[in-house]
């Protein structure tokens, strides 16, 4: 504990070489996000003018108040069909995420557990498979796993959409990266002191994998909330419709009905940026110093 | 810790209560159909309860007690036609009310869940809608997927649109999908911006244009705008390299066809094609046509080229009539529509472009119905009506063209828009007149070489040999067939 | 009693662990695949369908399009492992580092993009490398004297403008990975560089890159696969699955053209198993070279 106290006071000494390092690096990630931000900005300001904008002037950041609108979010926002529709999507969207965050995180944290911690017969074949099943394009298995599902009855389920995408292979793979990055000797010092396997895994390994929880957390929840494929293909009532389908029905080759598109993504980014914020607070715990030790 | 504990056992017990809730409605509607119609039918404005205010809005239409259709469709709109319809039907059919449940799905999605469950052979719609170039993949499956629509629209046929009815036949020669429109090409003209440059009436402008017969004519009105005009970065036109509306109208005109239709193998080495890319390419050296920016006119920038009279001239179908309302407003009174014009005279001048071809599924339980409301829909003079008012197509059953109150309603926002009314150039031109489009399993091979490649080549390097490029295009398509 | 105390052996609790995957293996992978696999030996008709043998393969092998397809799709692959493995690490470290002030803001700044839906944010790209005048890209062109280009119909163009969305949209993901790799690093590692004097540039390279190999490893599978099966950017750069001469087309594009658009599913399954042959034998000799199948000591 001293140690790292004594690290970070050293480390925010002031001299003036630290200063120059300090300012160059942050005037760089100034840099970066400016670029990086653009197209969302653009798209932001975009959702403030009439969809005609866009097509007539294309992308731009110039904020003119004259052409700026706030009709495209009060019509969002406003008592009609369309508004309606948005956010019964919106909730469909939120109820799905949530739940395949917090199953996928949890079922897959277990299955790395048992992959990485052990050594056990076909530990190394599972792992293969494990590898394999991320390589497979799911366009080929669509039809196959469709037929299973309705089979099983999941057809126009939200358990239908979730299950097979619980045990997700590249979250394993990440956790068992993360874990393999772990000291092993904390297992036998907890063996030690007579706590069973799955006491070890939730209360003692667990705790040390927050950021890997919080970084599989913010990716899960984006996959999840902007999968349309196969929520699609089990989904037919449209009242179970998720975000990204039903925005994606304002796009025909008719023509596309940007007001509400540009509004409705813009806003529908809000959900998925909480969860970021509220999970990479976690990923600054990470392992403290000496655990190896404990 | 302790608090966010519980709050992670709560969502986790929340989480399996809606898995299980989900559960068990599935059974419901997989077990029981009547369950099903009766859970859905509680959603109508009809029966507006209390709980009515939770339920969100399902797009579930006509008589609660009426026979249940099923369909699927890609724009909102084509689902509000058969809304209105719909009510129309029960109206005048009491003792065989009908409720339809229309579900939107986005566009490519669609297609790909309708092949998939028509090929499973379980959860297909009673009616879809059917994309024309996705429309060979789905009348593979025949009478076995689709129901044939022969004597359903029997009563409608003398007066539809033949081109238009042929383009949704079937390899056995049956009728499988009904249209929505036409797609009539035609020739958009910026009669303003012309009357402006050249310093002559509007009048006098129009009776340019009508005097316009052939490609020779059309280059030349081009070539004394141009001269009048004598500014960089203006043109008469702009060809496609995204698109194969030209090539299909010259088809059209010299009565070919490079799919080669069911009975023959496709042949891309046409005298129509290689015409109309040589002239094209002359178009492009000599400063009259520039290429249309990101690849054809009906994308953004293709509005923006419009908008910003880069161009004043080109053909489209009759329904980019609704590209002009939507996205350019200000060019209302500007624009005036005429026919093609022809390499030949005595030629076509028109084919249909685009279209979207609904079908009813073998897997329905209520085909005759199904099929009867269908053609009726989509070819009576109450559809036709109301795809004219509220989709804005030009309609295929020609009864409706010489109709005074429909075909001259002022209050039509196509017939405001435009200088002319757009159903007078449709008579012009005639329904024996407009060319069919095919589509068959090698369209969409073609299609796609055609405009990843051959346009390309021949277009973006105007001395680029035809011939060679249409000799590629037919070795990529041999490799298919 | 007996059951329970071997439930919660060390000899039986791994099994326990990995069941939930061996279960979702069995149920959603193994019928699947193996139809898939048996597809691509078909020719998949609307009405009946016929065992063709090898002929989808063959096919394959001889179509020039398809060859296009899997070029793209490898020079795709191979830039971004070039692109998005080293400056995301490099972004990381420093972000977790203290030189760099008001972190969370860049953090979150660079992982919006990823939120951004595809649809919206194809527009905008294809807004900004449109190859009329109001494109950014052509305003910056033209700001140089360079006049405007035709961003995405030129091979070497439409590349760069693929790489931009690519690294736009994933540099924040896979920052986040190394960001969360570099906090299972024991800190007492660096306390020790400390006291041997060491510079923060030996740190990085003897201490943090070794130590965060699991995560490197891990983002490099991912990419591979990621970059061989990239489909949605050419989706969105294009508006849809065409693209001039070919120039955005991959392999999963191409199994979608021959094999979805067309409903030809013998052919699209034949194309994905191609596709799982190259992307596991690029993984598998990568991950034997990094030694990841070893025991762990």
């Amino acid at each position: 504990m001293e140690n790292q106290k004594e690290r970070k006071s050293k480390s925010l000494a002031r001299t003036p070489k630290r200063l120059v390092f300090s300012a160059l690096g942050t005037g760089f990630f100034v840099l970066l996000s400016i670029l990086i931000a653009f197209p969302v900005v653009a798209g932001l300001l975009a959702s403030f003018r009439p969809g005609t904008e866009l097509i007539r002037k294309g992308l731009s950041i110039k904020i003119d108040p004259k052409t700026m609108t706030l009709s495209n979010y009060l019509y969002l926002f406003g008592k009609n069909e369309d508004s309606d529709k948005y956010f019964m999507w919106y909730k469909n969207s939120l109820i799905i995420t949530v739940l395949s965050v917090v199953l996928t995180l949890f079922i897959c944290y277990f299955v790395a557990y048992g992959l990485t911690m052990y050594d056990f017969k076909c530990k190394n074949l599972l792992f293969t498979i494990v590898i394999a099943t991320m390589m497979v394009p799911f366009e080929i298995l669509m039809l196959p796993m469709y037929k299973e599902i309705i089979k099983l009855g999941l057809i126009d389920t939200y358990a239908g959409v979730l299950i097979p995408g619980l045990c997700n292979a590249s979250t394993i793979f990440f956790f068992r990266q993360y874990l393999s990055g772990l000291p092993k000797e904390l297992l036998s010092a907890a063996r030690i002191d007579g706590a069973n396997e799955y006491y070890i895994a939730v209360k003692i390994i667990l705790p040390l994998t927050k950021p890997a929880f919080a970084s599989m957390g913010i990716l899960t929840a984006m996959g999840s909330w902007n999968a349309i494929l196969w929520p699609l293909l089990v989904l037919k009532d449209a009242r179970k419709f998720t975000l990204p389908i039903g925005l994606n029905t304002l796009l025909t080759p008719y023509g596309n009905n940007y007001d509400v598109l540009i509004a409705g993504s813009m806003f529908g980014i809000l959900p998925i940026f909480v969860i970021f914020l509220i999970f990479q607070k976690y990923i600054i715990d990470g392992m403290t110093a000496g655990a190896v030790k404990g | 810790m302790k608090r966010k504990l519980v709050s992670t056992v709560l969502s986790v017990v929340m989480a399996a209560g809606l898995l299980s809730g989900c559960g068990s409605a599935a059974d419901n509607g997989t077990g029981n159909e009547a369950a099903e119609t009766s859970e859905t039918a509680s959603g109508t404005e009809a029966e507006e309860s209390a709980e009515a205010e939770e339920e969100p809005p399902v797009s579930t239409f006509g008589a609660e007690d009426g026979t249940h259709l099923e369909m699927w469709t890609f724009v909102e709109l084509h689902g509000q036609h058969y809304k209105d319809m719909a009510e129309v039907w029960n109206e005048q059919n009491p003792d065989r009310p009908i409720q339809i449940t229309c579900t939107t799905y986005p566009y490519a999605d669609m297609h790909t869940k309708l092949l998939t469950s028509l090929e499973a052979g379980t959860g297909a719609p009673d009616i879809c809608d059917v994309e024309v170039g996705q429309f060979p993949n789905v009348v593979a499956g025949l009478d076995q997927w689709l129901v044939p629509l022969d004597d359903y629209a029997a009563d409608y046929m003398p007066t539809m649109v033949p081109a238009r009815m042929q383009t949704y036949q079937g390899e056995d020669g049956h009728y499988y999908g009904a249209p929505y429109h036409v797609g009539a090409t035609a020739m958009y003209y910026n009669v303003t911006a012309m009357a402006e440059t050249m310093g002559i009436s509007k009048e006098d402008v129009i009776a340019k244009i009508d005097a316009v017969k052939t490609w020779e004519d059309y280059e030349a009105l081009g070539k004394e705008y141009l001269a009048a005009k004598n500014e960089e970065g203006k043109y008469w036109t702009s060809v496609d390299t995204g698109g194969t509306d030209w090539l299909w109208l010259a088809m059209a005109e010299y009565g070919d066809d490079w799919t080669g239709g069911f009975e023959n193998p496709a042949n891309c080495k046409l005298d129509s094609v290689k015409n109309m890319l040589t002239m094209q390419q002359k178009w492009l050296k000599d400063g009259v046509a520039q290429i249309s920016p990101d690849g054809h006119v009906d994308l953004e920038a293709g509005f923006q080229n419009i908008m910003d009279h880069n161009i004043v001239s080109f053909p489209k179908a009759l329904w980019y009539m609704s590209r002009f309302t939507n996205y350019m407003p200000e060019e209302a009174g500007n624009w005036y529509i005429a026919k093609c014009p022809v390499f030949e005279e005595g030629q076509k001048c028109s084919v249909g472009i685009g279209g979207t071809g609904t079908v009813v599924t073998q897997q329905s339980e209520n085909k005759e119905l199904a099929a009867e409301f269908l053609c009726w829909a989509k070819m009576s003079d109450e559809g036709e009506q109301h795809i004219w008012d509220k989709l804005g197509f030009d309609v295929c059953n020609t009864a409706m063209w010489d109709k005074e109150d429909f075909a001259h309603d002022d209050s039509n926002q196509f017939n405001a828009y435009f200088i002319n009314y757009p159903y007078d150039v449709l008579n012009d031109i005639g329904m024996d007149n407009i060319g069919k489009i095919s589509v068959v399993a090698i369209s969409p091979t073609i299609n796609e070489y055609v405009c990843t490649t051959t346009l390309n080549e021949v277009l973006e390097d105007p001395d680029y040999s035809v011939d060679d490029a249409l000799q590629e295009l037919q070795d990529a398509v041999d490799m298919e067939q | 009693m007996k059951a329970r105390n071997l439930l919660y052996s060390q000899k039986v609790a791994p099994y326990v662990f990995v069941l939930p995957f061996i279960l979702s293996f069995a149920v959603f992978w193994i019928y699947p695949l193996i139809t898939a696999f048996t597809m691509s030996f078909q020719d998949i008709g609307a009405i009946k369908s016929e065992w063709v043998g090898f002929d989808n393969y063959t096919k394959l092998l001889k179509d020039k399009v398809f060859m296009v397809a899997v070029a793209n799709s490898a020079k795709y692959m191979f830039l971004t492992l070039v692109l998005l493995i080293p400056f995301p690490l490099l972004f990381a470290v420093l972000i977790d580092s203290n030189i760099v002030k008001a972190k969370g803001v860049w953090k979150a700044v660079m992982y919006m993009p990823a939120l951004t839906s595809v649809v919206i944010s194809g527009t905008l790209f294809r807004l900004m490398f449109s190859e009329y005048k109001t494109g950014q890209m052509n305003i910056i062109a033209e700001a140089l004297g360079l006049g405007t280009y035709k961003w995405l119909k030129n091979g070497w163009s439409g590349m760069i403008a693929l790489l931009i969305l690519a690294c736009w949209r994933w540099t924040g993901v896979n920052m986040l990975y190394f960001l969360a790799g570099l906090k299972s690093i024991d800190t007492s590692l660096y306390e020790a560089a400390d006291i041997d004097g060491a510079s923060p540039v030996q740190k990085f390279f003897h201490v943090t890159l070794p130590m965060i190999k699991p995560t490197t490893i891990y983002v490099l599978t991912i990419s591979v696969y990621a970059g061989l099966a990239m489909f949605l950017e050419s989706y969105m750069l294009w508006a849809g699955n065409s693209s001039p001469n070919n120039i955005g087309l991959t392999i999963v594009g191409y199994l979608y053209k021959r094999g979805i658009e067309k409903n030809n599913m013998g052919y699209a399954c034949a194309v994905g198993v191609v596709l799982l042959i190259v992307a596991l034998v690029i993984n598998f000799a990568q991950l034997f070279l990094n030694g990841t199948f070893k025991k762990e000591d």
